[in-house]
């Protein structure tokens, strides 16, 4: 299956899952980058990598998931990318203790939203996997390339920080 | 083991549909992969430091048309077959060694112009710098300006005993 071939409608295959693939990859990105020019050059390159990928000898079946699963790499690369620039700039702020208190049951899910963008792009990757995609600890490991330990030790650090802008952002609205 | 609070956090994938000019260019972008050349005349790449400045130069200035301007750093002007892109160098046209392109330089896109003498006079009025005014070559009158970035334009007028290949049958 590639872009090169037409399928019954006169389209290829690409083309056909276009029209269907497109809000769905964009609905995944658009919340998660909280920017739609961002969204939009992840969409971009999303599409663009499938047309390379039919184009191989073992081409993948094109399908909106793999498509959303593509879309999520590029979301983890460009927070990668993100992460890189402000360290060089020296402007990352780590090093917040790992507290065990239970969050409070009853999250503000909007808040809590809100909140991630105010981690640092790394946090901010591993949360997104782990919780608003959902994944499991041993996949989100794998979408990092990092060992399950050190995925178990980066969320919680992730959820520390996460807690912590939760919480200013609170005490301000309220 | 208590549930974890943020499992609330799940964001299951609700459709959005993009804005439709973006849907459309990205669709032509991935068709155009493999479409086939369907330009008829030549196409010149010019890189500028102000897009704004040299789509005025060109289009107010020369008669060019604004064909294209999707992003702040590209268009695509027209005159006659000639196609003018304009870019903003930046990371994409980067070599490898990091080797940023740049403007100017002394090859340059060759524009017929009625009158020289009108055209130089209109193109002075509005500031653009000229590095070499109106000299008479064998066949033609010349001029040779910049445009803001200092990319060459050549301006000519036919004179007697001009040449050029008369148009094809069958090519318009």
């Amino acid at each position: 299956m590639g872009i090169e071939q037409e399928g019954p409608g006169g389209e290829t295959p690409l083309a056909a899952l276009y029209h269907r693939a497109l809000p769905q990859v964009y609905g995944y990105l658009l919340p998660r980058c909280g920017s739609a020019v961002l969204a939009e050059d992840l969409t971009a390159e999303t599409f663009m990598a499938a047309v390379a990928a039919a184009k191989q000898d073992r081409p993948p079946e094109l399908t909106v998931a793999w498509l959303v699963g593509v879309a999520r790499h590029k979301l983890v690369d460009h927070w990668r990318r993100t992460d890189r620039e402000r360290r060089r700039l020296g402007a990352i702020v780590s090093g917040v203790e790992p507290v065990d208190d239970p969050w409070e049951a009853q999250l503000d899910v909007a808040a809590a939203h809100a909140a991630l963008s105010r981690v640092s792009a790394h946090q901010r990757t591993v949360l997104t996997l782990r919780y608003l995609d959902g994944l499991p600890v041993a996949e989100v490991a794998r979408e990092l390339g990092r060992s399950l330990h050190a995925t178990e030790t980066l969320l919680v650090r992730a959820r520390a920080a996460l807690r912590r802008v939760y919480e200013e952002g609170e005490g301000n609205d309220a | 083991m208590t549930p974890d609070p943020l499992e609330a956090l799940r964001l299951p994938i609700m459709p959005v549909e993009p804005r439709p000019e973006f849907a459309a260019s990205l669709l032509r972008r991935l068709r155009g992969e493999r479409a086939p050349v369907s330009g008829r005349g030549a196409t010149v790449r010019y890189f500028v430091a102000d897009l704004d400045a040299a789509v005025a130069f060109y289009c107010d200035g020369l008669g060019f048309d604004e064909e294209l301007r999707p992003s702040p750093s590209f268009a695509m002007l027209y005159h006659g077959d000639l196609r003018l892109l304009l870019s903003v160098p930046g990371r994409a046209h980067a070599l490898p060694d990091g080797t940023i392109p740049d403007s100017g330089g002394w090859n340059r896109i060759v524009v017929q112009v009625p009158d020289l003498g009108a055209a130089v006079e209109a193109l002075r009025a509005r500031g653009v710098r000229f590095r070499h005014e109106i000299v008479t070559a064998v066949g033609v009158r010349q001029a040779l300006l910049e445009d803001p970035s200092g990319n060459l334009v050549e301006l000519f007028e036919p004179l007697a005993g001009y040449h050029e290949r008369a148009p094809q049958a069958g090519k318009e």
